[in-house]
């Protein structure tokens, strides 16, 4: 069995990994970075709905109410994601749990994070979409806000150039999307950092019987975890890591697993973990437009249609922003919910209209973070306990949207 | 011939289509029945009762389209495994039914055999949802010619490349009222 000495190691390669293996590299830190999933290149894309291809790269878990998607591959995330970059307002660092306290650390809030948010954003190119470039559809919702008094704001992406093909979420042929296997991997990779694809950890170990005090330089400290990583594909050759220091970068499910895999190794391993898991809150309505509404277009145009409503962000604590899906997901949409004409002659005719007639509205919002994720032998699935208080957020964000709509005249499908 | 699938197996590999894509987890331990042997032996068979669900599925699908059932057989889709077993269940129905070949029905008594499998226990309900999701996926999205798209519903597919003049329009300022932010972020 190999093993491999490293100042850090790092497990994933998406957002909340990338950066810290960059930094830490150009502070002269050995550093690997291992991906569970394949290596990754623009060149690798393709605009397709095939699930064989997307499937290949995004993967999912289901649980009862809720449903988790998720990426394995280089960058994590970032090659797929809709390529919104917002920062977060002061309002998600002022939430509070069930018993009234504050869910984030104290001193973690919007004006002490804003000077890394300016430095990821210089790194991932990140900026307001120019007028000219806003999609019909972003277009169309922004008048149907208009309509009713209420504002809208045009967004910011993480994209150079953008062509406008509408294929966002199956990755960028064209490298305009500002994903990190354009940016941080390969400066990381430049400053020493080594990255290993198709490497699976399996489990942390501390090594016992070492002395360390807090506050001494990273070189000073001693080698305190193994970690049993396992090829995967071909050989599933294992491979020890023995770090300084472990970075957990594997995202919401990734690190669960990975930290419920080690529970055994790790007697003070929290029971929060796995719990408390925060999600988007989306609640989505769609409805066709009324005569006399200009054309949407679902298909053309970046995924993501240009505009953000932070008009009920105070009330509501919710943002409000037209949806663009290619037949895959508005087939799979239609599919979960199992309801209407899913099918035959009058769902032919719906489909007809989804291009340029249909829009979708979809509500992010501040729901309490109480997905639990459960992992048995290795199989992870999800659980959200329907509270009344999430029960009454879905109810009322779902009459406010179709509010909006219908106020406009739109027809609810 | 009896065909022993798992039923856990089957509902587990069409949740993965029927659900978004996502695995679908539902205990059972239940075998489903045992079909004709000529649905094993006789592949256009299955193709023709195959292609009549679909044109019932999706009314204004070319019944002539090569690629129209081949979702329906190929071993990366979960319903592959299943292909001949559901051409059998959808015969059987029309016979039970109507007296006459799925594929021979008019569209209404088709629909109303579809509707039957809909309607039916919790494992042909999700074989039923299953297909009729993998049918939509398939030509919606142009799963076998990424260029091709599905023209029913003006889906060009990959690499069609438009002017901006064609994703956005002319003024667009006066579609736009008040803005809360001078930069897309709120404080």
């Amino acid at each position: 069995m190999k093993t491999v000495r490293t100042d850090v190691l790092v497990i994933g390669t998406g957002f909340g990994a990338a950066a810290p293996a960059l930094r830490l590299a150009q502070a002269g830190a050995s550093v690997v970075m291992i991906e569970k999933g394949p290596k990754l290149q623009t060149a690798d894309f393709r605009q397709t709905s095939d699930p064989k291809y997307i499937l290949k790269y995004l993967k999912g878990i289901s649980g009862d109410h809720l449903r988790l998607t998720y990426a394995e591959a280089l960058g994590g995330g970032s090659g797929f994601y809709e390529m919104v970059s917002l920062r977060a307002p002061t309002l998600a660092f002022e939430q509070l749990d069930e018993a009234g306290r504050l869910l984030w650390p104290a001193g973690v809030d919007r004006p002490a994070l804003d000077p890394y948010y300016a430095l990821a954003e210089r790194m991932l190119h990140v900026a307001q979409i120019p007028i000219e470039e806003v999609p019909k559809t972003g277009l169309v919702f922004a008048q149907l806000m208009k309509n009713l008094g209420l504002s809208v704001d045009r967004c910011r992406y993480a994209v150079r150039g953008c062509q406008g093909s509408g294929f966002c979420v199956t990755g960028c042929v064209y490298g305009a999307k500002q994903s990190l296997f354009l940016n941080y991997l390969p400066q990381a990779v430049a400053a020493g950092a080594n990255i290993e694809t198709d490497l699976e950890a399996l489990a942390i170990q501390p090594i016992g019987g070492i002395r360390w005090r807090r506050g001494c330089a990273l070189r000073e400290l001693p080698y305190r975890y193994r970690v049993t990583a396992r090829r995967r594909g071909g050989s599933g050759d294992l491979i020890v890591f023995v770090a300084r220091v472990v970075i957990l970068g594997g995202g919401t499910v990734g690190t669960a697993k990975l930290l419920s895999a080690s529970r055994p190794y790790l007697p003070l391993l929290s029971e929060h973990v796995g719990r408390n898991i925060a999600y988007n809150g989306s609640v989505k309505v769609a409805a066709l437009l009324p005569d006399g509404m200009p054309d949407a277009d679902m298909f053309t145009g970046r995924t993501h249609p240009g505009m953000v409503s932070y008009q009920f962000l105070g009330s509501h604590g919710i943002t409000v922003h037209a949806v663009k899906a290619l037949p895959l997901m508005l087939v799979s949409a239609a599919h979960l919910g199992l309801h209407g004409d899913f099918w035959g002659a009058k769902n032919v005719e719906l489909m007809r209209q989804v291009r340029h007639r249909m829009i979708i509205l979809d509500a992010f919002g501040l729901t309490p973070p109480g997905g639990a994720l459960q992992v048995v032998a290795g199989d992870a699935t999800m659980s959200l306990p329907l509270t009344a208080r999430l029960r009454a957020y879905h109810a009322e964000t779902k009459r406010l949207l179709e509010s909006i709509l219908e106020r406009n005249g739109c027809r609810m499908v | 011939m009896q065909h022993d699938i798992s039923r856990r197996h089957l509902i587990q590999q069409l949740g993965l289509i029927a659900a978004g894509l996502a695995a679908a987890c539902t205990p059972a331990r239940v075998l489903i029945n045992a079909y004709p042997q000529v649905f094993d032996d006789d592949p256009a068979l299955v193709d023709r009762v195959l292609r009549a669900f679909v044109i019932t599925v999706i009314p204004a699908a070319p019944a002539d389209d090569a690629d129209l059932t081949r979702a329906f057989t190929d071993p990366d889709y979960p319903l592959a495994p299943y292909a001949a077993f559901f051409a059998a269940d959808l015969a059987r129905r029309g016979r039970d039914r109507f007296g006459a070949a799925f594929e021979r029905l008019a569209p209404e008594a088709r629909t109303a055999i579809v509707g039957d499998g809909l309607a039916a226990d919790a494992t042909s309900r999700k074989l039923y949802n299953g297909a009729i999701a993998l049918a939509q996926i398939a030509f919606y999205a142009g799963i076998y010619d990424a260029r091709k798209g599905c023209a029913l519903i003006d889906f060009e597919g990959a690499n069609h490349w438009h002017p901006l003049a064609d994703i956005t329009y002319p003024d667009p300022t006066r579609f736009l009222g008040e803005a809360l932010t001078p930069d897309g972020n709120h404080d």
